[in-house]
């Protein structure tokens, strides 16, 4: 399973734009990690089926868009600051703490 | 969008110059002198008593929340209170004192009453999310991220950045500029607006003086970035191997044209601001001295005669229009906002270019003229200063 988190606008929008969106693979983590990335990814998933659509634009809000692939398939969740469920918060911390670490 | 109503106990400034302009010079400093008299000595107790009843909910008390870390608000535990003591944390008192002299500014130079004109609370929250690089308004309270620590520092350092989201409240109470394309862009502009000038009046800085940064303070020091925009000059802001190039435009010639998505910063808000920023850099600059005076005025007075979907031209009209209600139709400050508008690319609408460039030289030349408005302009600055400072001890409930 491939993991992609790009994160767009804020105040920082254009400085953000110059980067490149964060990629993790669980091939190349730790099989307890690779489990726990798993987890958290079904959990949003989940959470983001039924959700409502996103409220109105926040000015200064960030959005993230983590795109999930595997086996050929592939799933994207966007979420903002003003309207993330506790589990996409989960997946999105998990993932920047392991960038952070890179 | 939201409807506002406004309590207007005391004259505007702006009818108090008109006034003064009126009459002769003699009489004019008479009535200058009794007013500032009055103001002084008399008006408070007088005032008070003539608006008793006049109080505000919430008085724009101000309380910091810590998210510790988390994105979740509800659960965020109280830091700071406006009569409460100092917290043990940095970031809480920073975001309670720049949000007190953000309020300070709103009462002081505008006479108004906190984001909604009502005395509306400030809500803070510090601390929010993991290595969160950014702070927001989301309709009721601001939010600010501790920054990643290797690009972005902590988001309450910094006064333009805290001024900027409080900003955004105002601008939603008041004309509700949809978050998109244009309207998306002078929503962005505004709020960097009130920023540079919360900064430049608390540091008291002239037009000339101020280096028109927004958020300075933002990137680490590792990062060679001077912050995250120049209003003096857009596209100029950070250069670096690792982000590119600021590429705000500083010219309608230059509009960033992005799709009105998520993806595509709602269609360039954060980039496309750099015009009418760099229009309102230029007025004050030519204008000279304070920017929350004459050019302060006129932006904020064209914010409230603007609607939700107002594009760069319209407003480009109404800062001119104002201008000319505020000062004088032909003043030295319509003629700056003219020209302002017209170096970034956009004409007022009825003036041809040429004639405004012709007007434009003549304002220069007519050196003694250009002095004696900008002289009498201070004066009834002063006085405006003192009428709104009296107001805000009125409408603060004393
Ligand atoms: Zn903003």
């Amino acid at each position: 399973m491939r993991v992609t988190l790009a994160t767009h606008g804020g105040l920082a929008a254009p400085v953000l734009a110059g980067l490149p969106p964060d990629v993790v693979d669980t091939h190349a983590l730790p099989e307890s990690a690779a489990a726990e990335l798993s987890r958290l990814v079904a959990a949003a998933t989940e959470a983001a089926a039924g959700a409502p659509e996103p409220r109105r634009r926040a000015p200064d809000a960030m959005s993230y868009s983590i795109t999930v692939e595997e086996d050929g398939h592939s799933c994207v969740l966007v979420q903002s600051d003003t309207d993330m469920s506790p589990e996409f918060a989960a997946l999105l911390r998990w993932l920047k703490e392991h960038a952070a670490r890179e | 969008m939201t409807s506002e109503f406004r309590h207007h106990c005391i004259t505007p400034p702006y009818l108090l110059e008109r006034l003064l302009k009126d009459v002769d010079s003699e009489v004019r400093q008479a009535a200058l002198n009794t007013m500032l008299t009055t103001a002084h000595l008399r008006g408070e107790r007088a005032v008070r008593t003539a608006f008793p009843g006049v109080a505000t909910p919430g008085n724009a008390r101000r309380t910091i929340y810590d998210c510790r870390n988390t994105t979740s608000l509800p659960f965020a535990v109280l830091a700071r209170s406006e009569d409460g003591p100092e917290s043990a944390d940095v970031s809480v008192n920073r975001a309670f004192d720049m949000l007190g002299k953000t309020r300070d500014f709103f009462q002081r130079v505008f006479a108004r009453n906190s984001i909604d004109g009502h005395g509306m609370r400030l809500d803070g929250y510090v601390h929010y999310g993991y290595e969160f690089a950014n702070a927001f308004w989301d309709g009721r309270q601001m939010v600010f991220g501790d920054g990643d620590g290797r690009v972005f520092s902590d988001l309450t350092g910094s006064l333009s950045v805290i001024a900027h989201e409080l900003g955004h409240g105002v601008t939603e109470h008041t004309t509700g500029l949809v978050y998109h394309n244009q309207s998306g862009a002078l929503n962005e502009s505004m709020s960097d607006v009130f920023g540079a000038m919360v900064e430049q009046w608390t540091l008291g800085q002239t037009a000339g003086q101020a280096d028109w940064l927004i958020g300075r303070e933002v990137f680490t020091p590792q990062i060679e970035a001077d912050a995250l925009r120049s209003m003096k000059a857009p596209g100029h802001a950070w250069n670096t191997e690792r982000f590119g190039k600021d590429p705000q435009p500083d010219h309608m010639s230059k509009y960033v044209n992005m799709p009105d998505t998520y993806e595509g910063d709602w269609g360039a808000v954060h980039y496309n601001s750099g015009i009418p920023n760099k229009a309102f850099y230029l007025t004050a600059a030519t204008i000279g001295g304070y920017s929350w005076e004459a050019p302060g005025l006129i932006w904020y007075e064209a914010l409230k005669a603007s609607n939700s979907e107002t594009r760069f031209q319209e407003f480009a009209d109404t800062t001119y229009r104002k201008a000319g209600e505020l000062y004088e139709v032909g003043s030295a400050e319509q003629m700056a906002v003219l020209g302002a508008w017209q170096e970034v690319g956009i004409s007022i609408t009825g003036v041809s270019a040429g004639l405004a460039r012709a007007r434009t030289r003549t304002v220069g030349q007519n050196g003694d003229a250009t002095a004696a408005v900008r002289a009498l302009t201070a004066q009834v600055q002063e006085l405006s200063r003192d009428v709104a400072a009296l107001k805000g001890r009125v409408t603060a409930g004393g």
